[in-house]
């Protein structure tokens, strides 16, 4: 089969999706920007609650947009009995359900992975939530920074004396959202082989536990005797790695391997530094920070401006970085020449930004325009392709509130 | 093929990595725990940087063992022809090659995607860069903070008025990495069906702009009125939903929800406030927010103590948690239990705690798996894939070609 006919990696799978929010919704928006075909389920009557959130305009909302671009909606009373039976027949014509409720909730739906394996055994199924299926927090309400907080990466941000801080951006949800989408994609991989689907269990905790990419194996090495807890603006274990006071703003410098220091004491015009005993390798340099980040930062003072003082270090090849604020990202010329952030269309709200689709696949250069549904909007639709149901039945089924729609 | 003389999904795949530090490796990592077969190529002498990263003990690094479990290590000068040759000629054995070079060294080494291709058109190449392959930025150096800082992530934490934080842990390489996992296992899927591999581009920059979840259409439906910005230790556009001072250290609340503020109100004896107008949705009381945290905190403040304030949230089920520190994560029970948190054995550490393997798969149980010596497996893969004879293979390390913790 050539590629030709394909739109996508992913082009002719089929996703039954009863996800909503962020974490679950990443998962199939991934899929549906790689060409499958995600029937996107919501409950009759309103549908996803993130129809609502802001920015709204029209009746139509921007965050809704986001996540939910490529999507087919359904929107039906899955505890009506027929509504129940669509949803069952649906099953067994997909490859993948994905379902991000609390966990128990799937199973008095009706839907859980017995029904699902038994009603077709080559589906997988995958179920995003806040704690994972199992396990003394399994039952507890979740939200992104909820994860953070019980994976201990909330206290990784701030002052060691200050209080905690979380990112303003969901951090956690749309790497859970990725980590399914990698499972889920290597469980397709396994049935290809073996004609077998299989559940897997995913949660945020898991995702933000995944994160700590070295403070676990210090802590249990040293049998406890170093505690992993924030330090403020520069790394605990790497120096100098940190946010360093400019001459007119903040930016990132991260020297952490001897070489990579040299070049910053070059571009510094400070090769003494690069000798200096107390800096001559990271441990030294971490016991040392604070009389580096002085060094530094007198430095970075020194120079006419942050721009000129960045200009130095990248010409040595230094690790740096501005820290851009969300609008000079979104209008920074690289990130708009490759597409890190794009300008998508919606029917009711027009054209606006939004990140650009993370995964680059040679086959597949340019990413496929993609509309958020209305309420309902593909209940015929799928009804018909999936099913074989008459528009009357269809309309019948609306007019017993069965199935919904909105012009929105 | 029946299920069960498969290790796990990935097992029978190959794969040429010649990742280094966090981003690539995990990428590589989550697919050896998924039975995957991955040849770390390591450069000869040394060896990949992270082997001396601490903890180090007996010369062995606990963060190398973390990020490079289940591989087999190959130490190679890929400088020399002779080493060249064999990288060249492992290539058409293998199913995927990943590298995280900065762009343009794997070119120069000779094995670029043109190359990779020619040799097997079946390979799916994976690049993972700080900022991506092409672009104004491309050619700059960075690790995963300078991601945070371009992608506006950084921006995004602190107080208004303060310095921007980064968080202490790799959130961006981590990420990248499974993003970079999903996309070779989709091309895989791919080729499943096609018979041509392809070549991916994955960026640092890209996983972080990626995270912002709401911000970006704000920003954008406003015209750019709406300027997103670090708004402290609560959420800018619902409320409450955020980290509150409690009597002992710091809880989260998330009861920006009408009916969890219903029941927050109703927890901490002030049902009144769920007729007050100024606190009547999220909206409202993100205008009113030091109203909301004065009610929160003076009735944590109240309480005997964190735990009784836990205890009473979780009867109430209104979404919380408690700040816990790495270490009282390490202990949690629920970690503990679900395995978030798992004991490895490592033959020079002995035995360490490490974050535990986030896919969970009903078929088949975590791996046990083992981090590599220095060019441990030049032998194997050498007899193993190409066919060479043993005494080749020490005379290649004798020659420099070749190193391992042996030679």
């Amino acid at each position: 089969m050539s590629t030709e006919n394909f739109t996508g990696v992913l082009d002719g799978y089929k996703v039954l999706d009863f996800t909503q929010y962020v974490a679950g919704p990443t998962v199939t928006l991934m899929m549906a920007e790689m060409g499958a075909e995600v029937i996107k389920v919501e409950l009759a009557p309103g549908g996803d609650k993130t129809r609502v959130a802001p920015v709204l305009r029209d009746g139509r909302s921007g965050y809704f947009v986001h996540h939910n671009r490529g999507k087919l909606s359904l929107c039906i009373d899955a505890k009506h009995p027929a509504g129940l039976a669509i949803l069952k027949a649906l099953v067994a014509k997909v490859d993948v359900v994905v379902e991000n409720f609390a966990p128990g909730v799937i199973a008095r739906m009706g839907l859980d992975w017995e029904t699902v394996h038994s009603v077709n055994p080559r589906a997988v199924m995958c179920s995003v939530s806040a704690f994972g299926q199992t396990g003394p927090l399994a039952s507890q309400p979740g939200f992104d920074a909820l994860g953070a907080a019980y994976a201990g990466i909330t206290s990784m941000s701030g002052e060691p004396e200050g209080p905690p801080y979380v990112a303003h951006a969901a951090i956690g949800d749309v790497s859970t959202g990725a980590h399914a989408l990698g499972a889920i994609a290597c469980a397709l991989l396994h049935r290809e082989r073996t004609g077998r689907g299989q559940y897997l269990d995913l949660s945020l905790l898991d995702t933000y536990f995944h994160y700590h990419e070295a403070s676990v194996q210090i802590y249990s090495l040293t049998n406890g005797a170093f505690k992993p807890i924030r330090s403020g603006l520069h790394s605990f274990y790497l120096a100098p790695v940190g946010v360093f006071m400019g001459h007119d703003s903040y930016m990132l410098i991260m020297c952490p391997m001897d070489h990579i220091f040299g070049y910053l004491c070059k571009a510094m015009g400070r090769p003494d530094l690069a000798g200096d005993s107390r800096f001559k390798d990271n441990e030294t340099r971490v016991k040392n920070r604070a009389v580096l980040v002085e060094e530094i930062e007198r430095w970075l003072a020194s120079m006419p401006s942050d721009e000129a003082a960045l200009g130095a270090m990248q010409e040595c090849r230094v690790p740096c970085a501005p820290v851009l604020s969300v609008e000079e990202a979104i209008n920074h010329p690289h990130l708009r020449q490759r597409g890190t952030v794009r300008k998508v269309h919606d029917r009711i709200l027009g054209e606006f930004d939004l990140p650009g689709f993370a995964l680059r696949f040679s086959e597949f250069p340019n990413a496929l325009a993609l509309e958020a549904p209305f309420l309902g909007e593909h209940n015929a639709d799928v009804l018909g392709r999936y099913l074989a149901y008459a528009p009357e039945q269809v309309e019948e089924l609306q007019r017993r509130g069965v199935l919904r729609s909105e012009p929105h | 093929m029946p299920a069960n003389s498969l290790r796990h999904v990935l097992d029978g795949y190959k794969v040429l990595d010649f990742t280094r530090y966090v981003a690539g490796p995990t990428a590589t990592l989550m697919m050896a725990e998924m039975g995957a077969e991955v040849i770390k190529v390591e450069p000869a002498p040394g060896g990949v940087p992270s082997r001396r990263f601490p903890i180090a003990r007996n010369g062995r690094s606990g963060y190398f063992v973390q990020h490079n479990r289940g591989k087999q290590s190959l130490c190679i000068d890929a400088r020399t022809p002779d080493g060249k040759t064999i990288l060249c000629d492992l290539i058409p054995k293998v199913d995927v090659v990943v590298e995280n070079f900065a762009p343009g060294v794997i070119g120069r080494l000779g094995l670029g995607y043109e190359v990779v291709s020619a040799l097997n058109p079946r390979a799916i190449m994976c690049s993972v860069s700080s900022f991506g392959q092409k672009g104004p930025l491309s050619a700059l150096t960075g690790y995963d903070w300078s991601g945070a800082a371009y992608g506006g992530v950084a921006h995004m934490i602190g107080e208004p008025d303060g310095p921007p934080l980064v968080p202490q842990v790799a959130l961006g390489d981590v990420s990248t990495g499974v993003h970079a996992m999903g996309a070779i296992v989709c091309a895989l899927l791919a080729r499943e069906r096609t018979g041509k591999g392809q070549y991916l581009d994955i960026a640092l920059l890209d996983t972080y702009f990626h995270h912002h979840e709401a911000d970006v259409q704000m920003a954008s439906l406003s015209g750019g009125e709406f300027k997103p910005k670090r708004s402290g230790r609560h959420s800018f556009y619902v409320a409450p939903a955020g980290i509150f001072k409690a009597r002992e250290g710091y809880i989260i609340v998330f009861a920006f929800e009408d009916h969890h503020w219903a029941a927050l109100c109703d927890l901490v004896g002030r049902p009144e406030l769920t007729r007050d107008s100024r606190l009547a949705n999220s909206a409202a009381r993100v205008k009113n927010l030091d109203e909301v945290i004065r009610v929160i905190e003076g009735w944590f403040a109240s309480m005997p103590s964190d735990e009784a304030a836990l205890a009473a949230l979780r009867e109430r089920r209104i979404p919380h948690a408690p700040v816990l520190t790495v270490d009282e994560a390490m202990r949690h029970p629920h970690l503990r239990e679900r395995g978030t948190i798992r004991r490895v054995r490592d033959r020079l550490l002995g035995e360490l705690e490490l974050p535990g393997f986030a896919l969970r798969f009903s078929d088949y149980p975590p791996l046990e798996l083992e981090a590599p010596l220095l060019g441990e497996h030049n032998e194997a893969i050498l007899t193993g894939y190409l066919g060479y004879a043993a005494a080749r293979v020490r005379e290649l390390e004798r020659r420099g070609v070749l190193q391992s913790a042996a030679s």
